[in-house]
């Protein structure tokens, strides 16, 4: 076997090493985000969509909102109408930021037949799709910081309630930011099964959007929609972390959650990926 | 020592059988009935390290699932399949550390950044050290000519430029095996014969094994010490170009132009015979094996007043056109 450079022996490595691995994600995450600034033009677009649901939907809370300026959440909690739109408006915005990113990145893959080239890598499939996912999200953080003030303008915004509620709110956001890039790569998965999968797209973001608690808080759900949205993933993206933050729900048990949740979604993708790897029939070619 | 080792290999695709008609999409979609199709059955063969195999086949005839089975992209049905000792879609990521891949029909390349910067991103995949790395990149860049676009964008690239940027991206991990599935495939004849240029100097200065699918015969001719033809999934034939050449046409022949006015009388000799071109154009078909081609020059000469011969060996493509319709037929 001779190789590029005289004189000097290779031995193929028989797996990179961890840190090998994670350059390699790392790399591929880079250049997704870096292809997605191309695009900005489409981001702005998106942004102004976000501002403007953020004023629609803090008028519709003040209209709607008792004269008294609080109102009944679950388990008798006072939600006062300030909360309530710092809640809007940050909700919208960070539900835009970790849930609003290409669905398409796989499905794409799959209708073009790249997949096979991402097959040819030395990498996991599954892990390469998560940090493209994240190269996407990455590439919309500077976006959401911008709009945020301009969405505070158009709602309203709170202190945290306090300083510790603000640090535990960071590390539930990020522990948000992992949970919304497990459901979006394990849900773009059915690519594998269907040629077809935007309307059911469609409707998994119509879920996704209702149950995760950015249109309305799980504070105002009836009794059964908010057991059932507790008991599903979708709400330790958006509302877990922002009831940490207004003082509404208790850290440790949301960070639990979102940790457990965190593993089980990591292990049905494997698994999910397992499956699908039977199925890859690489299109054309 | 073999790097490639097939035996017996199979895939079979099964998909839902469609059914046409008023709810034919619900029935297609809730049926169990499958249609079956072999794309590879019962394929052997070796390849040894440092060899350039051509494996050649018409459109549909296995090699595309044949080499994503040999990357690890696809589980074959039944059969032994080892790449440098690793079963490749068992191990899939190692087997991805042995190996380079340039598809003709897609590209590795990321699409709207610049090919530069693919190249780089390439060397940390493959965990390479960045200093060779760095030297492998200049390397490739002077020997493919990368230069003049290596900081554009790979959506701007010409199929002939990107199709470089491929092999360059397919060669910096310094892969043990190659893999070219149809690298010329749309390509024109200056950028074709170009890329083979590039391909034939990369088996020669690495030493690295090629296995190139093509159904471009040229291709073959320029590049392929060995080839393996196949044809429904199964091999039809496999060994040199020149073994093949004389075990199916074994036939040369030498097209005689006559002088101004002068008239054919024919040659008599045992295993020749003789076509009427055209006025004053006779081809000689001759058995070289038989007969020496200088015989068959000096017994034209003898009897006809010449003013041009040639001797035409028979063309790879007329070999494989003919082993396709002899397989055809048989049918």
């Amino acid at each position: 076997m001779s190789r590029l450079i005289p004189g000097v022996p290779t031995t193929p490595p028989l797996a990179l090493t961890a840190r090998q691995r994670l350059a390699a994600y790392w790399g591929v995450g880079v250049m997704q985000c870096r292809t997605q600034l191309l695009y900005r033009g489409d981001l702005l677009f998106r942004l102004f969509g976000v501002l403007l649901q953020v004023y629609l939907l803090s008028l519709v809370w003040e209209a709607a909102y008792p004269a008294s300026g609080t109102a009944a959440g679950h388990n008798g909690h006072r939600i006062a109408l300030s909360t309530q739109i710092a809640y809007v408006t940050f909700a919208v915005v960070q539900n835009w930021l970790l849930n609003s990113g290409g669905m398409n990145f796989i499905p794409h893959r799959v209708r073009e037949g790249s997949v096979a080239v991402d097959l040819i890598r030395p990498m996991r499939f599954p892990t390469q799709m998560l940090w493209v996912h994240a190269g996407a999200t990455a590439a919309q953080t500077p976006f959401a910081l911008v709009a945020l003030p301009f969405a505070v303008l158009a709602g309203g915004a709170q202190a945290p309630a306090s300083a510790v509620a603000g640090v535990c709110y960071a590390v539930s956001l990020a522990l948000a930011v992992v949970i919304a890039l497990l459901i979006n790569t394990l849900v773009s998965m059915v690519a594998f099964w269907t040629t077809e999968s935007t309307g059911i797209f469609v409707m998994y973001r119509f879920v996704q959007q209702f149950l995760s608690g950015s249109l309305v808080p799980l504070w105002f759900m009836p009794n059964w929609l908010r057991v059932l949205a507790e008991w599903m993933p979708f709400q330790t993206t958006t509302y877990a972390p922002l009831a940490v933050y207004l003082g509404q729900a208790r850290a440790a048990p949301v960070i639990g959650l979102q940790m457990v949740w965190c593993v089980a979604l990591f292990g049905v993708l494997r698994a999910v990926w397992a499956r699908a790897l039977n199925r890859v029939v690489v299109q054309g070619g | 020592m073999p790097i490639i080792e097939v035996e017996g290999l199979v895939k079979e695709f099964r998909r839902p059988k469609r059914f046409g008609g008023p709810f034919g999409g619900l029935r297609t979609l809730l049926t169990r009935q499958y249609v079956r199709t072999l794309a590879v059955d019962g394929i052997s063969f070796t390849v040894d390290e440092g060899e350039f195999v051509g494996y050649l086949g018409p459109n549909g005839a296995g090699k595309s699932t044949t080499i994503k089975i040999l990357t690890g992209i696809l589980k074959p049905t039944a059969g032994r399949v080892e790449v440098a000792r690793v079963v490749p879609y068992q191990e899939r990521e190692r087997n991805a550390l042995n190996v380079g891949v340039v598809f003709g029909q897609r590209t590795q390349l990321w699409w709207d950044l610049p090919l530069r910067d693919s190249l780089e991103l390439i060397g940390r995949l493959y965990g390479v050290e960045r200093a060779r790395h760095l030297a492998n990149i200049k390397r490739f860049t002077e020997m493919l000519a990368l230069g003049p676009f290596i900081d554009t964008p790979v959506r701007q690239l010409s199929l002939g430029q990107r199709m470089r940027g491929d092999l360059a991206a397919a060669m910096l991990p310094e892969p043990r095996i190659l893999y070219l599935d149809e690298p010329t495939v749309g390509l024109d004849v200056v950028a074709k014969e170009r890329i083979r240029e590039c391909i034939a100097q990369l088996n020669r200065e690495n030493g690295a094994t090629v296995v190139l699918t093509t159904h471009d015969l040229d291709d073959v001719e320029r590049l392929c010490r060995r080839i393996v033809l196949i044809d429904g999934g199964k091999v039809l034939y496999d060994g040199s170009v020149e073994k093949l050449k004389a075990q199916y046409a074994p036939h040369r022949r030498l097209v005689v132009q006559l002088a101004e006015g002068a008239r054919w009388h024919g040659v008599e000799m045992a295993g020749v015979t003789e076509d009427i071109l055209g006025p004053g154009m006779v081809a000689v078909r001759f058995d070289p094996n038989l007969v020496g081609s200088a015989d068959v020059v000096a017994a034209v000469l003898a009897r006809h007043a010449v003013r041009d011969l040639s001797i035409v060996e028979p063309e790879l493509e007329d070999v494989v056109r003919r082993i396709y319709a002899a397989r055809e037929a048989s049918f």
